[in-house]
């Protein structure tokens, strides 16, 4: 059989569809929150905290669904956390999210050495096919579209992100809209998390990779639209699934840097400035 | 957006530095609490960490050569974060500094001092290209740097490590590990406090803080890219070319990381090892952030970050407890510290 042949099957097409989910919840997490006026590039270390609670709890309560459950409520409580930051404490939003992700990253190393004894990996725990993880993804990202742009909650947020003060006079409450968005953002970051611990059942410190920057890329090649952002994850989890196949051709080290190297050309073709709220990342103090 | 939320605006040189100590106790406090939950001895951590930091000779060399590359990436970043960007690749502009250090340092035959300057040189210039990459890109086609830095990173650590793998050009034959073959002697930088590692990449590292220092703050073309960095339009309207300061910012952003990597090879592994950054890179975010982008307080704030390093390998040893308590803490400080105005919150309430 032709190599071409062994790398094009449908397995390629399930596979594509199962590394575009994350990298699309952790998209449409970071779509809520930009059009709220949030940028949140904590996504990356909300990810590995959903992954590793996810491990923690699979392991001691030996149920995967209630893993499912706290990885969302961990990666709602860092959302919460960066919209303190920057609401409360006036935090420049990227710094408060590389602080996130620097947090997490040190918390998953002194974790994981202390419950398992090996630094930055989890023993095996109970886990769940990730297909239920895809297909709610598929269900939300849809039903988000037509939030976002046919009801008047969506409205609303699109408002907050996009004039505040015009917000906040038609009786929008601008601080609450962007806490619950960037809690969302969270809660979304931690199922990407709880996905990443159940397609392998263990964590490990390196799982999420950069998947959640590649989650942010999506966003903006994705034009700050759900399914738009859906789009290019699935382009973005078709590199990925490639890669894995090219690893039997071409040494490892090339394949495993061809998503990002990916990333930054898509990038730089894709880019399309049209949707980028005029708010965003600015600071909201009521008059 | 305004960067200027991390300096605090109008506020004295002993306000800004009493906030930092603040921020640092304060971590140090929940750290605490953090290592008393999980079960282990608050005192043997900490006094573990000191010992490992600072108790002796030994120690103290130690936490000055972990020191050095994180000055150089804590530049890095601030160079760039003045310009009001994000520079997250440092790690990979370090990868791409310390290969082409070591394939001239290895490859390369020239006199005792020359040799050592263009190894330096060459590397600079390769991390100030892999920094141009990103500069380039947001510059003309508005790409986010905060992605494509981090995203050439990946890049970067793979592309080095694809070289010096056993079927890589640049592997040492000798060896199974990852690596390339040891540079000749008159590449490498001469060490300073025997027996430990600090070598000249130190004098080298805390020199660049200087001259950054000097080049942001005493010249023309550095109150330019300040300006840029507080005020785009305002910058623009004063007849300022901002493409050129973007792709300016991360080129020398990139240098600096570059300068970081050839350290590491020319004065403390004479060779090329593959993935041998524990992540001095991603030091270089936090200790910038932390010296409040100043180039002078990065020297400081890079040997907190050292010394947690240093101290964590020793709580490690010692089985106080893991060691990654020492990045618990980093975290912990960057997040009080990149708060304004928590601290005064904080003070206000003990007023009340």
């Amino acid at each position: 059989m032709s190599p071409l042949g062994d790398i094009l099957t449908i397995q390629l097409v399930l596979a594509t569809l199962r590394l575009a989910t994350p990298i699309a919840l952790i998209a449409l997490g970071e779509t809520f929150s930009e059009r709220a006026g949030i940028i949140n590039v904590g996504v990356e270390g909300t990810a590995v905290l959903g992954a590793l609670v996810t491990a923690l709890v699979s392991y001691f309560t030996g149920s995967p669904w209630i893993a499912l459950i706290a990885a969302m409520v961990a990666g709602g409580l860092a959302g919460a956390l960066h919209a303190v930051w920057c609401i409360r404490f006036q935090a420049n939003h990227v710094v408060s999210g590389i602080g996130i992700n620097i947090l997490v990253a040190g918390l998953a190393l002194f974790i994981t050495s202390s419950v398992w004894g090996w630094r930055g990996t989890s023993a095996s725990a109970p886990m769940i096919s990730t297909w239920y993880i895809t297909t709610a993804a598929f269900l939300i990202i849809f039903a988000s579209q037509v939030f976002m742009f046919r009801t008047k909650w969506g409205l609303r947020l699109r408002v907050v992100g996009e004039k505040p003060e015009a917000a906040d006079t038609a009786g929008i409450d601008v601080h609450r809209t962007r806490y619950i968005y960037t809690i969302l953002n969270g809660v979304l970051c931690g199922l990407a998390g709880a996905f990443f611990f159940n397609s392998v059942g263990r964590f490990t410190s390196g799982m999420v990779g950069g998947r959640g920057f590649i989650g942010i890329a999506a966003m903006v090649i994705g034009n700050y639209s759900p399914i738009g952002g859906l789009g290019a994850a699935l382009l973005f989890g078709f590199i990925d699934a490639l890669q894995m196949r090219l690893q039997s051709y071409i040494p490892s080290q090339f394949s495993i840097m061809l998503p990002y190297l990916i990333t930054v050309i898509a990038l730089a073709f894709f880019i399309r400035k049209a949707n980028v709220p005029a708010a965003l990342g600015k600071h909201y103090v009521k008059q | 957006m305004k960067r200027s939320a991390l300096l605090l605006k109008g506020s004295s040189l002993a306000h800004e530095l009493g906030i930092t100590a603040l921020s640092i106790l304060l971590a140090f406090g929940i750290s605490a609490f953090i290592i008393w939950a999980a079960g282990f001895s608050v005192s043997a951590v900490f006094i573990n960490l000191w010992k490992g930091a600072f108790g002796g000779k030994l120690a103290l060399g130690s936490t000055l050569t972990k020191s050095t590359p994180i000055i150089l990436t804590s530049l890095s970043f601030l160079f760039a974060f003045r310009a009001g960007l994000f520079n997250i690749g440092a790690e990979g502009q370090l990868y791409i500094g310390a290969i082409v250090a070591a394939v001239v340092g290895a490859y390369l035959n020239l006199p005792v001092g020359l040799h050592v300057f263009v190894c330096l040189l060459a590397a600079g210039l390769a991390g100030a290209f892999w920094g141009w990459i990103p500069g380039y890109l947001r510059a003309k086609r508005g790409v986010n740097e905060f992605v494509s830095t981090m995203m050439l990173s990946y890049v970067a650590i793979g592309f080095t490590d694809y070289l010096v793998a056993p079927r890589g050009p640049l592997h040492d034959a000798k060896y199974w590990a990852n690596q390339t073959a040891r540079i000749a002697s008159t590449a490498a930088l001469p060490r300073i406090m025997r027996p430990t590692q600090v070598s000249v990449a130190l004098i080298i590292a805390v020199f660049f803080a200087f001259v950054v220092w000097y080049y942001l703050f005493r010249t023309p073309a550095g109150y330019e890219l300040r300006s840029v960095g507080l005020s785009p339009p305002a910058a623009e309207y004063g007849g300022i070319r901002i493409e050129r300061k973007l792709i300016l910012a991360l080129s020398i952003a990139g240098l600096l990381a570059g300068l970081a990597g050839a350290g590491e090879v020319l004065g403390t592994h004479f060779r090329f090892i593959g993935r041998f950054s524990p992540g001095y890179g991603w030091d270089g975010i936090a200790g910038g952030l932390i010296a409040r982008a100043h180039p002078i307080g990065a020297i400081f704030a890079a040997l907190l970050m050292g010394a947690l390093r240093a101290g964590g390998m020793q709580v490690q040893r010692s089985g106080a407890a893991p060691g990654d308590i020492a990045a618990v803490i980093q975290g912990l400080v960057i997040f009080f510290i990149i708060a304004p105005t928590l601290i005064r919150v904080l003070i206000r309430w003990r007023k009340r």
